[in-house]
């Protein structure tokens, strides 16, 4: 017992450091512009999905929060890290649910390397359909009864999408990463890309129907910096 | 007779001995090739039923783990002993190509057709032995393609037995495997039926002109004539849906296909039906493959166990040669509802009604064969006499398919299981048991023991019909084929659901009855009752006159046949039958 | 009686006009089954036993002198003849040569895909608007239907709900995006194969409505579905439709409604 304290401090001197040098950056997203009248998805094609919500849920092309706070924007480090350096993927998994016919999250990040569980919280048949390009695709039936399946993509690539065959309107859009620095907006719009060396760097923000922005911002030891995106749907 | 056997091997002695490779794997002799042909095809027999155990664990409890054996599949088929669709499709696929493939067809060609036609026709061996090695060769080579494919990543074909485009096309790698398994099984197909025929013609013995030939072989000669001219369309079939899937050709494909949301960067310009019609222009005469040599089988064993002729050898005789005939221009009735105008639908309704008139007489005549006999109950008998109803179900439900009006109705659901599976299996697969059980003597020279034989087919004939029966009942109710829950996700099925768990049980204790066949078969060949003549079934036939079991060479005396093949009972005689070789009196 | 028989065994109850011709013809063919099955199977359990070797044991070498069985072949051709002549083929005809007028009918396309059944109703102009493969979107726009196209606008989609009215031909244009699927509803008597590259129409008339079809069966939980009947894949199995087949008023007002909500979407097109 009394090792293993002195174990856990030795390595808290040893890591506390590195984090205490690391630069953070965070900001928020909104979303500028008339929003648009979205329509609820049907779930009628499938009355065993119907039958889970009480008031249709609204389609995820755009999910906005107070002060149209804009949630599923994919932001991650494009350029600045340091050359050849490589990450090891968690061994963690992330987890994706199909809930409600729904993916949750809709939009999701996964290191090179790293299970993915797909749980089927529903009970009733779906199939997992990723299409990536250069991972190798798969289409994966969940009947009711399996609880969860676990999968993995090899190799990092730009954002792709996963959809269910059985319910066409569910998709979600995944990204392959390899480096740790990405996250996806909650719809508070905030997101944080914390423990990164000092540098300069390109952020990317990335929204499945708005596009994508970069930004360069400069950050130092220890320094926190703040970055906000702001989206607006084209004028026709 | 058994002195004459000693003789025979003493000479044989004095040739060079071939060695054990020559003599028992790369052989050239016809009954080893066939009893090749035999043991593959029955372990291939085997492990497809095995497939189809598993199915029906499926569907009678849809998505429940199968305990004890399940933990034994890998994640990608049964995670936690629970099916995946896509590996329930592949059960369905292989199931079907294997027992059709890998099994039936070797078993009634391959392996009674090598083994008892040279016999039947007095020849010493088939014309090109060394082409016979090459089938069994390619057919061995092909099936080990189907069963390497089950470990390919996305697992065996899943497309079904017809693997139709664009599915098959779209599917995983094995349906690569599959397709080259195709192209192998083919190929020995096709050596072993030139040799058929060329065998058939050429090499009859002295005396045996076509009308006194016994009518398994004709049933084998009709049957490899089917094999030759129906299988090169699937073949060239087979190759074109290859390049489709590995050299991005779209014979099969159609332009502007938009597979999961997003549109196939294909040429296009294909057309799916296409293949179709090329995979029925084989598949439908395959049925009279699998059908003719069993009704061949039957007809012997009838005969010899009647005591008596066949009824009306003659008309079953031309009956057959139109059969195989008709069985070239019915395919498009598996295409009914792929949209046809009156008069194209019209043709196949009528050459469909028309085909059922040649198949009334051949079994109308295996009936009649009975009255005035003397039967004996042995136990090729009940399998042989058995197969005469199981296959009249087998056809009389082949009438409201084969009538667009009522197939409306029923096409592509489990009415159409039920109809084949009546054919091939109590059907086809029944003769095949009778003719095992009544060559084995001449093969082994020891008998098949008799309870054991009698024990196995009454659990067979029950538990047959406990499967195959209710699917007529959920095809009325128009539950469709192939669904990996059974039906679960329709209202129309719900009433007649829970026949799946009595069809599963009769499935699972269909299997255990083929456990007195499996110890039967391994006892009998090795402390078996020892026959004691040649000729122990007193049959007509020339395989008989050999001794037993039949030396390289056949036969130890150059027989002459001066007679019909089944002259049973010939009044004014004092034996009850008269060989086909026994010299005439006098 | 054959007809009893037969729902009895499981044969679900008619519910379209064509579809009680269906079931004559399906009966006369079970009847022409069932005499010669037990025919056949009188005549082998008689003679099984009346020529077993203990009770004959000499052997006939002539066997059967009459010629009956000449007469039963005989008769099975003509009542072959009588089926295929007197019924399959006028009824075919009818199906693929008669179709309605499509102003007296409902039209609509149904594009099959992996697992879900398009529906496409023309809206009140009657025209289809044009369709794009490569507008398709799941979410949104699963025809690929082009709203720029005036056609197009006051067009329908939904997935898997097939609503139509009682008493009135249908004429359904069927294709499929992928692979080959099979529309079928076991109650209308109907199918067709979904042939990707291909439109094949089909027509027939619902006779009985969804709520009379709940009294007659006398299940509140009845429910005409679309079968998927050939192998789609791995979700073949639960590729069902759902049809309701109502009243006049019913399908219009259910048909405005549908209407109403592909406009609330209203202008942004960029959304769509």
């Amino acid at each position: 017992m009394k090792k293993n304290v002195i174990l856990l401090s030795l390595l808290g001197i040893i890591v506390i450091p590195g984090i205490a040098l690391a630069a953070s950056i965070s900001g928020k997203v909104v979303f500028n512009g008339k929003v648009p009248g979205l329509k609820p998805l049907d779930m009628n094609a499938d009355p065993m999905c119907a039958a889970h919500h009480k008031t249709p849920p609204m389609v995820e092309i755009l999910v906005l929060g107070d002060g149209n706070s804009l949630a599923n924007v994919f932001v991650s480090v494009a350029s600045g890290l340091p050359q050849g350096k490589t990450y090891a993927a968690p061994k963690q998994a992330v987890t994706i649910d199909q809930n409600g016919c729904m993916y949750i999250p809709h939009v999701f990040g996964v290191m090179a390397g790293q299970p993915v569980v797909f749980k089927n919280s529903d009970g009733i048949m779906h199939n997992i359909h990723a299409l990536p390009e250069k991972n190798r695709q798969f289409n994966a039936a969940m009947p009711g009864t399996l609880k969860e399946t676990s999968k993995m993509f090899d190799k990092a690539e730009s954002y792709f999408k996963i959809k269910c065959d059985v319910h066409p309107w569910m998709g979600a859009w995944a990204r392959v990463m390899d480096h740790p620095y990405f996250q996806v907006t909650d719809k508070k719009g905030i997101f944080t890309i914390a423990d990164l060396p000092a540098g300069t760097y390109e952020i990317e923000a990335w929204h499945e129907k708005l596009g994508v922005q970069k930004s360069k911002v400069t950050v130092g030891d220890k320094e926190s910096k703040t970055l906000n995106f702001t989206f607006t749907a084209p004028s026709k | 007779m058994s002195s004459g056997h000693h003789e025979h091997s003493e000479q044989q002695e004095h040739h060079a001995e071939p060695g054990f490779w020559q003599k028992y794997v790369f052989s050239t002799d016809h009954k080893v090739i066939g009893l090749q042909y035999g043991f593959t095809a029955l372990c291939f027999l085997f492990f497809g039923f095995l497939l189809m155990l598993l199915m029906r664990w499926q569907l009678a409890f849809p998505g429940q783990a199968l305990p004890v054996i399940g933990k034994f599949f890998s994640d990608s088929s049964m995670p936690g002993g629970i099916m995946l669709p896509e590996f329930y499709n592949s059960l369905g696929a292989m199931h079907g190509t294997i027992m059709v493939f890998l099994g039936v067809v070797p078993l009634a060609v391959g392996a009674f057709g090598n083994y008892v036609m040279p016999l039947q026709i007095g020849a010493v061996d088939m014309a090109f032995p060394k082409i016979n090695m090459a089938s069994y060769w390619a057919f061995f080579v092909g099936g080990v393609v189907m069963l390497v494919s089950f470990f390919v990543p996305g697992g065996a074909a899943n497309s079904g037995w017809t693997s139709y485009p664009p599915l098959a096309e779209l599917a995983t790698t094995g349906q690569t495997l599959w397709l080259l398994g195709m192209v192998f099984l083919i190929t020995s197909s096709l050596l072993g039926s030139v040799n058929f025929i060329v065998t058939i013609i050429q090499l009859r013995v002295k005396g045996l002109s076509f009308m006194r030939l016994p009518f398994f072989v004709w049933a084998q000669f009709v049957t490899a004539f089917l094999l030759l001219l129906a299988f090169p369309p699937l073949e060239a079939a087979g190759v074109l849906q290859l390049m489709d899937r590995l050299a991005g050709s779209s014979f099969f494909l159609p332009s502007g296909l938009v597979v999961s949301g997003q549109l196939m960067h294909n040429s296009g310009g294909g057309t799916p039906i296409l293949w179709q019609h090329l995979f029925w222009f084989l598949a439908h005469p395959e049925v009279y493959v699998l059908i003719l040599p069993a009704l061949g089988i039957v007809a012997e064993i009838i005969a010899n166990n009647t005591r008596k002729p066949l009824w009306g050898y003659k008309s079953m005789v031309y009956s057959l040669i139109f059969l195989g005939f008709m069985s070239f221009i019915v395919w498009a009735h598996h295409m009914f509802m792929t949209g046809m105008g009156t008069v194209i639908n019209a043709f196949f309704q009528t050459t469909t009604m028309i085909i059922s008139v040649p198949s009334v007489i051949v079994l109308s005549c295996l009936f009649l064969s009975l009255w005035g006999g003397s039967i004996r109950f042995n136990t090729p008998m009940l399998f042989a006499l058995a197969f005469l109803p199981m296959f009249g179900i087998g056809g009389l439900t082949g009438l409201p398919l084969g009538l667009t009006t009522t197939d409306l109705h029923l096409h592509d659901t489990y009415y159409v299981i039920g109809h084949f599976h009546y054919v091939v299996a109590p059907g086809t697969i029944f003769a095949l048991f009778a003719g095992i059980y009544y060559w084995f003597p001449k093969a082994t020279g020891r008998k098949m023991n008799e309870v054991l034989g009698k024990l196995h087919f009454i659990g067979s004939f029950i538990f047959i019909n406990g499967v195959f029966m209710p699917m007529f009942i959920q095809g009325l109710a128009g539950v469709s084929r192939r669904l990996f829950d059974g039906g679960a996700s329709y209202y129309h099925a719900g009433p007649v659901l829970k026949l799946n768990v009595m069809m599963s049980v009769s499935a699972w204790c269909l299997a255990l009855a083929q456990l007195p066949f499996i110890i039967n078969f391994f006892y009998s060949m090795f402390a078996g009752e020892k026959v004691t003549s040649d000729n122990p079934w007193q049959s007509t036939t020339l395989e008989w006159a050999t001794p037993t079991p039949p030396p390289h060479g056949n036969f130890t005396f150059t027989p002459e046949v001066v007679r019909g093949p089944y002259e049973y009972s010939v009044p004014g005689e004092s034996s009850d039958f008269l060989p086909q070789y026994q010299p005439v009196k006098g | 009686m054959m007809l009893e028989w037969l729902h009895k065994l499981g044969l679900p109850p008619v519910a379209s006009v064509h579809g009680v011709a269906v079931d004559v013809a399906q009966a006369g063919v079970h009847w022409l089954m069932l005499v010669l099955f037990v025919g056949w199977m009188g005549y082998f359990i008689f003679v099984l036993f009346r020529f077993r070797r203990s009770r004959n044991p000499q052997a006939n070498y002539q066997g059967v002198k009459s010629h009956f069985s000449t007469y039963v072949e005989v008769a099975v051709v003509v009542a072959e003849a009588v089926l295929l002549l007197g019924f399959s083929i006028p009824m075919w005809r009818q199906r693929v040569e008669a179709f309605p007028s499509a102003s007296q009918a409902t039209v609509i396309r149904i594009v099959a895909e992996q697992f879900a059944w398009n529906i496409h109703y023309p809206g009140p102009d009657g025209i289809f608007g044009r369709t794009d493969p490569k507008l398709i979107d799941l979410t949104s726009n699963p025809l690929g239907l082009d709203r720029n196209d005036p056609n197009a606008m006051d067009d329908i989609t939904n997935v898997n709900q097939l609503h139509l009215p009682v008493n009135k031909p249908v004429i359904i244009h069927l294709s499929s995006k992928d692979v080959i699927h099979s529309f079928g509803i076991p109650q209308m008597r109907i199918k067709q194969d979904a042939i990707p590259g291909m439109s094949v129409p089909i027509w027939f008339t619902p006779s009985v409505t969804s709520e009379e079809m709940k009294k007659k069966t006398n299940d509140d939980k009845f429910q005409y579905q679309i079968a998927c009947a050939q192998l789609c894949g791995l979700g073949h199995y639960r590729m069902a439709g759902y049809v309701t087949i109502e009243s006049q008023e019913a399908f219009d007002t259910w048909l405005d409604e549908q209407g109403a909500k592909a406009q609330t979407s209203g202008d942004d097109a960029f959304w769509l």
